[in-house]
């Protein structure tokens, strides 16, 4: 495994791209990255003069979808990414070795680039290791290894971040996000059932461009992707405000592509930004495609009620109710109790005074 | 029916009989039967119990909690859709449920904050101090009295301290949930502003997400519904049981009580 260190665009060179393929993907990568134009020329920069990042992609409890995700990327492109950006070491699903081989390459890694590769993560990891070990070692101690000699973690998906499908109530495995497991490694959450596949590249992307980790808000979460809201972004905003709203899926105003808010879109609670870089190459996302938004990239999506109905969750519990029924509900037993009490506030009144007049 | 008597007494004289009043010009004129009257207490006082602010601050509350909590539930949950349906571009409905939720949102907060302010510098019914033995040991008296116990509930001009308590947990509590998630949510589109920023802390407090913190927002609204017919009711009942005129007093700022219960001697 003779590993000479290459630059990006070396890289892309070898691989048959031309000067003029480079720029382009520089500059879709730039754009990607929220950059203005002028800043294009500090990923050309970069790109010509750092070299490939070693990234190792664990596998936990998944379902391969932000794999899946990923290699559908279109800006910059999957296989820019892989050939030329990243130099993938260890990866279950695109990885060419197997068994013993695929293992040892990961040893390898730890080796060659302790503290400079980039740990990419799938899938939550379960506090009791029975529920989840590959090539013999428990997923939990795989991954502590292999997080604090990382330079950083990029959690892939909402399992990684929150704990998503398996850690939802009732959580049988006991799953845990990543962060539960880093002690000094950083961590960016890249949350999405699957996250937004440029956006998946974005991260790493930016990482190479800069040398640093993108800047994160409060949560963990790469600023550039999800400060906003899908609501806020939304192309079916103005029939919200206008209120034109969809009550069924089949009734006219669904033909007319009026707002999903009425049929449980979970856009005004979700941040991601599906509505402003869309999927499959900014073809669509689900509220433009007639789905309500099910905030797959918000903490415990899973538990937040159908995902048809508007609804409300108790706080701490995991429980979601209809807040207008059950006020109404509340407000009704409270108005029958004050009339009980107005009842007994009469009795005893007419009572006492005939005891005075006694 | 007999017709009325002409006046054989000048109206304002001594009324041994009550049939004596009666005549032109006086109120029995027409109606010469005796209406129901109720003797006036002896030894009874009018207190200024709510000053002007205070009942300024109540009725714009309760005027912003009414129309807060119609749009809100529409917002929440758009009961009717616009009228003119196709283009967006017709109508604004959720978007003036929204700008009135605002609108009434701010009034909200800043009468909110003048009452605050004005617990400060208001009389003595205008206060609060829960952190006395003797405030939770009269509201185990006060429970007691509304579960129709024997209590040792004495009677207060002002709030009872279960009333005062009441205050504390809605008004008060409840109100300032109210706010800090409101405003967190409001400045949700604008999350680099100075005033979201100041807010940013407040979905870590209430769960973690926008939509927990939606999820507050919406059951306290409700608990505000709880608290209104609650207290209109108690309002009632304590008028009825005292004749202190309690709602009355909402408007005019004065109760009536005894002499001795606001330190004054009975006079003859």
């Amino acid at each position: 495994m003779s590993k000479k260190e290459k630059t990006v665009y070396e890289a892309a060179l070898e691989h048959g791209f031309s000067r003029r393929d480079f720029l382009k993907m520089c500059t879709a990568l730039a754009a990607t990255l929220g950059l203005e134009f002028t800043q294009s020329d500090q990923v050309v920069k970069a790109m010509e003069t750092k070299t490939r990042v070693p990234v190792v992609w664990l596998q936990f409890q998944d379902c391969t979808g932000c794999s899946e995700s990923f290699i559908r990327s279109s800006q910059p492109k999957t296989e820019s990414v892989l050939l030329e950006m990243i130099s993938l070491e260890y990866s279950e699903v695109l990885s060419a070795p197997s068994g013993h081989q695929a293992e040892a390459s990961m040893e390898q890694v730890l080796k060659d680039y302790k503290g400079k590769y980039i740990l990419a993560v799938e899938g939550s990891i379960p506090k009791d290791d029975a529920y989840l070990m590959v090539g013999g070692k428990s997923a939990r101690e795989t991954f502590i290894k292999m997080a604090d000699n990382a330079q950083a973690v990029v959690a892939y998906g909402s399992c990684s971040a929150w704990g998503g499908i398996a850690g939802a109530s009732p959580n049988p495995t006991g799953a845990k996000p990543v962060t539960s497991f880093v002690s000094n490694t950083p961590v960016i959450l890249v949350p999405g059932c699957p996250p937004i596949a440029e956006v998946m590249t974005g991260v790493i992307a930016h990482i190479i461009t800069f040398g640093k980790l993108p800047e994160l808000d409060h949560l963990g979460r790469p600023k550039a992707f999800y400060r906003h809201r899908i609501h806020d972004k939304c192309n079916r905003r103005a029939y919200f405000d206008a209120g034109l709203f969809v009550e069924s899926f089949d009734d006219e105003g669904a033909k007319q592509g009026y707002c999903l808010y009425k049929v449980g879109c979970k856009g005004p609670t979700t941040y991601n930004s599906c509505a402003e870089m869309r999927w499959n190459g900014g073809v669509s996302y689900p509220i433009q495609s007639g789905n309500p938004c099910i905030g797959c990239s918000e903490k415990d999506f899973w538990d937040n009620g159908p995902f048809f109905t508007r609804r409300a969750k108790i706080p701490g519990t995991q429980t979601t109710i209809n807040p207008d029924s059950v006020g109404l509900a509340a407000l009704g037993v409270t108005a029958a109790g004050i009339a009980v009490h107005a009842t007994g506030t009469v009795v005893k009144k007419k009572m006492d005074e005939k005891r005075g007049e006694e | 029916m007999d017709a009325p008597k002409l006046p054989t007494q000048m109206p304002g004289g001594p009324t041994s009989h009550p049939n004596h009043a009666v005549g032109i010009n006086s109120e029995n004129s027409f109606h010469p039967e005796k209406p129901i009257v109720y003797q006036k207490v002896k030894n009874e006082v009018r207190v200024y119990v709510w000053n002007l602010p205070v009942r300024i601050f109540h009725w714009l509350n309760a005027l912003a909690i009414v129309v807060l909590m119609v749009t809100g539930i529409y917002i929440g949950k758009p009961f009717s859709s616009a009228g003119i349906p196709g283009d967006a571009y017709y109508s604004n409905l959720m978007g003036w449920m929204r700008y009135i939720h605002f609108f009434a949102a701010f009034l909200f907060t800043a009468n909110l904050m003048y009452r605050l302010f004005w617990s400060a510098i208001g009389n003595k019914f205008s206060r609060s101090n829960p952190f006395r033995l003797i405030f939770w040991k009269e509201v185990w008296e006060t429970i007691k009295f509304y579960l129709f116990l024997k209590n040792k509930k004495p009677h207060y001009i002002g709030h009872n301290p279960l009333a005062q308590l009441s205050y504390w947990i809605f008004i008060f509590f409840g109100s300032w949930i109210m706010m800090l998630t409101g405003f967190s949510l409001y400045f949700e589109p604008q999350p680099e502003s100075f005033w979201a920023k100041l807010f940013t802390w407040v979905p870590t407090v209430f769960g973690g997400s926008s939509y927990m913190v939606r999820s507050w927002h919406h059951l306290i609204a409700w608990a505000f519904m709880l608290f209104m017919i609650i207290h209109i009711y108690m309002a009632v009942r304590d008028d009825y049981l005292e004749r202190n005129g309690t709602v009355s007093s909402i408007f005019t700022g004065y109760k009536t009580a005894t002499n001795h219960s606001v330190g004054e001697k009975d006079g003859e």
